[in-house]
């Protein structure tokens, strides 16, 4: 009986011997906590699910709609998970600056600049000062999305005998042609629980870029153009050219604030279609219905900059950032895991996933869509990040939400800047 | 005489008012519970209150794929059916352009886009033909208005309760709201009818001080002291968890429970505890043997009412007890983000807003007459 016994043991440690070096974490309990639910929270636990697997640790993922609040309680009173998701780079650096991060691993930034594209530039969005002012790379980012896209069902624009606009001035001809025919072109929602506003943010931005050129847009980011300034309250104006206007946006203007950003696509999929089109980042597949193929059934062009403005062709792009926000053995090896070509395709063979990494195999691309996507980033003449996620998170998670939920529910722009740049001057 | 002419009139005043408050408060419990047997899309196409009649939707439908085709009597051949057999739904009319929903009758023969012509029956069944090859790797978008019969299923509460794969299920989040509600109830009603008690009927030093301070704690937002207490549970080790959560809603429901328990004891005639005194009952006796039992409107009273603010609490839960392990999750965490992700999918949200609420309805109607007769507790004497 002894015998099968230790028979038995040695077998065991044989076998953990051989599922890797970095074994030695069994049992441990590495939590992560996110932004992402649904879809996306079981795209998430599959890409934690296989690190699991190689490193025998207890990985828990929990996600929340509230993500932006709800990290504040737990950093501050001490209780944060091991991992957490930021969607915003902004809000990781207000909470490096506390010294609740903490510095990644030497290297971790060198690897960064050899492996990521532009690798330089997603060095300088994870690096923060921390509680003493020196700069320390605080935040890896995984998973990034392209969000200048117009998404739209082909068939619809078969049917109707519609063509994929090249610039902005035809985008806003086609608009006015469907509803010449007696059709609703947008479907826009900014709803998202406790971040509700935040897709009218990334309309500003993109139409920011759109009217103005990038000096502007980097100025207003680190507020040394005020948010009040008339370039950008034109730009806030400028969306509500689409969103104020009750032709123009599927259930009338009144709909966008309180229609959810996650049910606002399926309007393009109804009988008959509710509207045309809709401007959201690349990860919105993950929300349309059920069956949908993304390249047949649903896709999509670039948001088209103005052809009379000489200002190119910008792309706004946004990512998740991974940092350590409860250090410990499990949590530095699971970003270290993020580095794998691995970590990278498991998701990316699901939807909704871009990834600057260099070395990653992109047959493996849940959906054809991806070279189109890439294509529309090599195409681009500049690019930002999304400039509410650089924002402090008092505005870029704040202010800057409620003023566009506000602006969509009828207050001037002017009133709505006003509001956010105060606000704003109150956190210096 | 006139007096009871005015009675009358004011009666239906009254019964009038009633009703309509009854009304109020009833319709949009028995919505919930109608969509909750409800199938999405019979959701989406009707209210709740036609669900006993059949809805006619807008459905856009594919027929099989090209790679289904077959080759008879000289012409490429798709075939198939949209529904279920003895599904019992009945298409009115159909398209085959988004910009023609409903250009077509069952049984017309129409000419496709791409060449070839197809046809579709009332009960879904379709037949595409040409005589050259389909190409493509989708099917035919179809576009049918059809009527469907009225269908309840259960099919929502297995998913929600039952479904052990579903992440979003209320199974867990149920038994751990039960398990947070329970204690937070009973702890301090424990504490607070003895407090109440000692600021009642036993004379020492300082009691009106007392309790003015504890009124005035009535009105402490409990929001002021979420962090400072979850960085003291933190520092002694109790962190986040169910421990937090029983001691969180304790301090928080205690100077109401006191104060209400108090006032209630306070009105219990001084004649009956005086003479247990002089026949030597101590104070531990008095209390168990006749305040308690004399006090149970209130005590039952104000179970009630803790027991509907934990249930329904999400702010405690969310700072207090909810881990980064996800383990601790309660019903109200659930619905909240069930309200993000499925904001559109009504059965759901229903479902599990259904499941929800159920307990207390049981509690209230279990135990309403003592909620009336509590809430009178120490206003009338």
């Amino acid at each position: 009986m002894k015998h099968i016994l230790l028979a038995g043991a040695a077998a065991l440690a044989l076998s953990a011997g051989m599922a890797g070096a970095a074994s030695d974490l069994a049992g441990e309990q590495i939590t992560v906590f996110g932004p992402w639910l649904g879809p996306d929270q079981e795209n998430v636990e599959a890409v934690l699910a296989a690190f699991a697997e190689a490193s025998g640790a207890d990985v828990r993922y929990v996600g929340s709609d509230s993500f932006e609040q709800q990290i504040l309680v737990d950093t501050e009173a001490g209780s944060a998970a091991n991992v957490s998701v930021f969607p915003q780079p902004g809000l990781a650096a207000d909470l490096a600056s506390r010294g609740f991060l903490t510095p990644l691993a030497d290297g971790t930034a060198d690897w960064v600049r050899e492996n990521y594209a532009a690798g330089q530039s997603w060095v300088d969005l994870g690096t923060y000062a921390g509680p003493d002012g020196a700069d320390d790379l605080y935040g890896f980012f995984y998973k990034v999305d392209v969000k200048s896209l117009v998404w739209y069902v082909p068939e619809n624009f078969e049917d109707a005998g519609y063509d994929v606009p090249e610039s902005m001035e035809e985008l806003i001809a086609l608009s006015d042609q469907i509803v010449a025919d007696g059709g609703t072109p947008w479907c826009i929602g900014l709803g998202s629980g406790g971040a509700t506003g935040w897709p009218a943010t990334d309309w500003v931005e993109d139409l920011l870029l759109r009217t103005q050129p990038p000096e502007v847009y980097d100025g207003w980011v680190n507020n040394e153009i005020p948010f009040n300034d008339p370039r950008i309250v034109a730009a806030i104006d400028e969306f509500g050219v689409f969103a104020r206007n009750d032709a123009y946006v599927a259930g009338g203007a009144g709909a966008v604030a309180s229609t959810d950003f996650r049910d606002s696509p399926k309007g393009l999929f109804s009988s008959p279609p509710q509207c045309y089109l809709h401007r959201q980042a690349s990860f919105i597949p993950a929300f349309f219905p059920e069956g949908t193929v993304v390249g047949e059934d649903a896709d999509f062009f670039y948001f088209p900059a103005f052809a009379e403005q000489d200002l190119g062709k910008p792309v706004l792009g946004a990512g998740t950032v991974w940092a350590i926000t409860n250090d410990s053995a499990g949590a530095q090896a699971l970003i270290e895991f993020l580095k794998t070509t691995e970590a990278n395709e498991i998701w990316m063979a699901r939807k909704g996933f871009l990834t600057p990494h260099l070395g990653v195999d992109t047959s493996v691309f849940g959906d054809p869509t991806l070279q189109k996507m890439n294509d529309i980033l090599l195409n681009a003449t500049t690019f930002r990040f999304d400039g509410s996620d650089l924002m402090p998170g008092g505005i870029g998670a704040g202010a800057f939400w409620t003023g566009m939920v506000d602006y969509a529910g009828g207050k001037s722009a002017q009133d709505v800047a006003d509001e956010i740049q105060a606000a704003w001057d109150a956190l210096k | 005489m006139d007096i009871a002419g005015k009675k009358s009139s004011l009666t239906w005043a009254v019964h009038i008012s009633v009703l309509l408050l009854v009304a109020l408060w009833l319709f949009p419990t028995l919505g919930l519970l109608v969509s909750s047997f409800r199938t999405a899309d019979q959701i989406s196409t009707s209210g709740w209150w036609a669900s006993m009649f059949p809805t006619q939707q807008n459905l856009t439908l594919r027929a099989g794929a090209p790679e289904l085709q077959v080759f008879e009597d000289g012409l490429y051949v798709i075939e198939g059916a949209l529904f279920e057999p003895d599904s019992g739904k009945e298409i009115s009319r159909w398209g085959i352009s988004s910009r023609a929903y409903d250009a077509y009758a069952p049984g017309e023969i129409v000419p496709l886009n791409k060449g070839g012509e197809i046809t579709l029956g009332a009960g879904g069944q379709y037949r595409m033909s040409n005589a050259e090859p389909f190409t493509g790797s989708r099917g035919q978008r179809i576009f049918v208005t059809v009527t469907s019969p009225p269908e309840f299923t259960l099919r929502n509460y297995q998913n929600v309760l039952f479904d052990p794969s579903n992440r979003e299920g209320m199974a867990k989040a149920f038994l751990n709201t039960l398990t947070v509600t329970i204690p937070a109830t009973i702890i301090p009603i424990l504490i607070a009818a003895f407090a109440a008690y000692a600021l009642a009927w036993m004379e020492f030093p300082g009691r009106a001080l007392l309790i003015a301070a504890i009124v005035g704690l009535l009105v402490v937002p409990l929001q002021l002291a979420l962090i400072p207490l979850l960085k003291l549970h933190n520092e002694i080790g109790i962190g986040k968890g169910y421990l937090g959560a029983w001691l969180a809603h304790t301090g928080f429901g205690l100077p109401l429970a006191i104060y209400l328990l108090r006032n209630y004891m306070v009105g219990l005639p001084r004649d009956i505890i005086e003479n247990a005194r002089v026949d030597g009952a101590t104070e531990f006796q008095i209390f168990t043997k006749i305040i308690l039992p004399l006090s149970f409107p209130a005590l039952a009273s104000f179970a009630i009412f803790q027991f509907l603010w934990t249930w329904n609490d999400l702010l405690v839960a969310l700072v207090f007890l909810i881990d980064s392990t996800g383990e601790t999750t309660v019903m109200t965490k659930q619905i909240v983000e069930l309200l993000g992700t499925r904001g559109g999918n009504w059965e759901i949200l229903a479902t599990s807003a259904f499941v929800s609420i159920a307990v207390p309805l049981l509690v209230f109607f279990a135990m309403q007459k003592y909620l009336v007769r509590g809430l009178l507790a120490g206003s009338v004497k």
